[in-house]
């Protein structure tokens, strides 16, 4: 692995980083620094901007201040498909996969080495580059439902086609907007399998609420409380934090939230 | 290639062969031109079918690029027609009534009859590629790109009118010459003229199943389906839609030019709000997602208003009753006749299939739990 939190390293940086929306700040000066091959957890009371954090990295939404950087490359103001090309990969909170395609046309949209308009129209048909697509199908489970529509899959499987979609594109960061929501206990910790897996060939950021599950993935949780920053570290400094302790108080501490 | 996309090339084939060899059967002029006519209007639909259909663009606004087609089709063949007051070489008639003098600039490339048929498909493809780029580059989408296609189409259709000098006004382009092209001379109720319109119907659907058929048409079905994920694959939704828009542009303005050979005449009804909306409904009534059903559609509704109305018992009735089959296929079948036929199709032959499919269902879910089992 490469070294972790190194300067040098930074694959994506965030620099005092604010939206307004009507005036009220979603997120506020937030700054965010992530090493190349890293897995980075955000955590954090509902409203305290994680989606929103995430929808800016990958221009959904344009930050009002502050500046944004992929691998020495300012994201401000690209669009979306510009952002993607650079290598952000994005899986939204609900389940955004096209449901009236089949599980392997999914795939195939996803699969995204050429995104011009004509080299698509002259390509037909799938070579090698479909084995490998065939593959993923089977690592997340879904080899037998190549050939149903992606809105007939269950809650399950969606998100696993979700999370193959990423796959497939293959992007170098990859950002996950609560990956296990509605999964059961098996799937859960064999999706923390899969992350602990991709985690040095890719960088990721994974917004998650389930606190076993970031204990299984986490190396360095950063807390997000109001739009800022409110403390970052290990699993052991999180839980020790008086701050953090203050935000989740009621809610019976973090290890319950 | 799957088998469903064979069996597809194999139907659409077949359909293709079937229309070819109607003049064999059909030997009076008078229907063999009406069905012409409705074959031209099947392929119209056709191209709205993969703007609609397949991408989601609502394009209300389809006769504009039709018009187009017909309107140059139209100002080549009147230049080859002798007019009556000045001869050879002379103005057309019209113009000569509207005291120009001179024949206008955009008049002048249409001696050319090879420029008149790229201009018949260029034209209204880069019309709805320019249309196309302020639509989708700011990201208009939904019942808003009906509403500009729609006004779009009114505001062609009031200057073709206007401009009475230049496009005959609202008599349009009238006493045309035959089209002849080496040495075939197509005569709107002849065979030729059939067979020609047979023959682009049976190229322009299989140039749309390639486009539908490519990994493009397979981007344009998940934009329909949910455009804002496409984006985040890396692809620039708005080039794709423009290509969409584009291409079923071109295709609608070489229905145009035909629709001019078969009718004679160029008319503003061509780039008519009715002709416009008609097309939406033999879209819906045909399956819009589906290239064939859109073209059977039109062709099956206006087959039936033709027959409809030209008998006797039905000549108070027959808006009524079509009205009627419309508000029927909406409300039951929903993807259109061609939905209804890929479903009959199913229950006939997938019976056996759909029994084995639940057979394999069980064991996975046995697999699935049997991993459960070993992970822990």
């Amino acid at each position: 692995m490469t070294s972790t939190g190194s300067i040098g390293c930074d694959h994506l940086v965030l620099t005092d980083v604010s939206v307004s929306f009507n005036g009220f700040r979603a997120v506020d000066g937030l700054s965010l620094k992530v090493a190349e091959g890293e897995l980075r957890c955000i955590i954090g009371p509902n409203g305290a901007g994680k989606t929103t954090a995430l929808d800016m990295i990958c221009g959904k939404i344009t930050p009002t201040w502050g500046e944004i950087v992929f691998e020495g490359k300012r994201l401000n103001n690209l669009e979306e498909h510009e952002i993607a090309r650079a290598g952000i990969g994005r899986k939204f909170q609900v389940p955004s996969v096209f449901r009236e395609l089949t599980v392997r046309q999914n795939l195939d949209v996803a699969y995204s080495k050429r995104r011009g308009v004509f080299a698509n129209a002259f390509c037909f048909g799938r070579g090698a580059e479909w084995d490998g697509l065939e593959k993923l199908a089977e690592l997340v489970g879904l080899e037998n439902h190549l050939d149903t529509p992606a809105g007939h899959l269950s809650h399950g499987h969606t998100q696993w086609l979700e999370i193959s979609l990423l796959l497939a594109q293959d992007p170098k960061l990859i950002l996950m907007d609560e990956p296990t929501a509605g999964m059961t206990g098996y799937e859960t910790r064999k999706t923390a399998e899969l992350f602990n897996r991709l985690k040095v060939k890719h960088t990721l950021i994974v917004v998650e609420h389930d606190m076993g599950f970031v204990k299984e993935i986490g190396e360095v949780i950063s807390v997000m409380h109001q739009g800022k920053l409110l403390a970052e570290g290990s699993v052991g400094d999180i839980e020790r934090d008086p701050g953090v302790r203050s935000v989740y108080l009621g809610s019976g501490g973090i290890s319950r939230a | 290639m799957s088998r469903r996309t064979a069996l597809q090339i194999g139907v659409y084939g077949l359909v293709c062969v079937i229309i070819l060899l109607v003049p064999s059967v059909v030997d009076n002029a008078f229907i063999l031109n009406k069905y012409a006519r409705y074959l031209v209007l099947g392929i119209l639909a056709m191209a709205l079918s993969l703007s609609w259909g397949y991408t989601g663009i609502l394009n209300l606004g389809q006769a504009v690029s039709f018009g187009l087609g017909s309107y140059s089709m139209a100002m080549a063949l009147k230049l080859r027609t002798v007019p009556i007051h000045t001869g050879k070489g002379g103005l057309p008639d019209f113009m000569v009534w509207n005291n120009v003098t001179t024949l206008p600039w955009v008049w002048e490339p249409f001696y050319s009859l090879t420029f008149a048929f790229i201009a018949g498909i260029a034209v209204p493809a880069i019309f709805a590629a320019l249309l196309g780029w302020f639509m989708f580059k700011g990201r208009i989408t939904g019942v808003y790109v009906a509403i500009v296609t729609l006004a779009v189409l009114v505001v062609v259709n009031l200057l073709i009118i206007d401009l009475q000098r230049y496009t005959g006004g609202f008599n349009g382009i009238t006493d045309l010459a035959q089209l002849q092209v080496f040495g075939l001379v197509f005569d709107a109720y002849g065979s030729e003229t059939y067979y020609l319109i047979a023959v682009f119907l049976t190229v322009s659907l299989f140039f749309a199943l390639a486009v539908t058929k490519s990994k493009a048409g397979l981007i344009l079905q998940a934009i329909r389906d949910h455009e804002d994920r496409v984006r985040y694959f890396g692809y620039d939704v708005a080039h794709f839609k423009i290509f969409a828009f584009s291409v079923s542009a071109g295709i609608a303005g070489l229905a145009g030019m035909l629709y001019t050979i078969v009718m004679e005449f160029a008319s503003p009804t061509f780039v008519g709000v009715p002709l416009s909306l008609s097309l939406v409904i033999w879209c819906a009534v045909g399956g819009r997602q589906s290239l064939l059903g859109a073209m059977l559609g039109a062709i099956i509704v206006t087959g039936m208003q033709g027959a409809l109305s030209e008998s006797k018992i039905f000549l108070e009735t027959w808006m009524l009753i079509m009205g009627l089959v419309f508000v029927i296929v909406v409300l039951f079948l929903p993807k259109g006749l061609a939905g209804a036929a890929e479903m009959l199709a199913k229950r006939l032959l997938g019976n056996d299939k759909a029994a084995a499919a639940k057979e394999t269902e069980l064991p996975v879910r046995e697999r699935a739990s049997g991993e459960a089992g070993g992970a822990r």
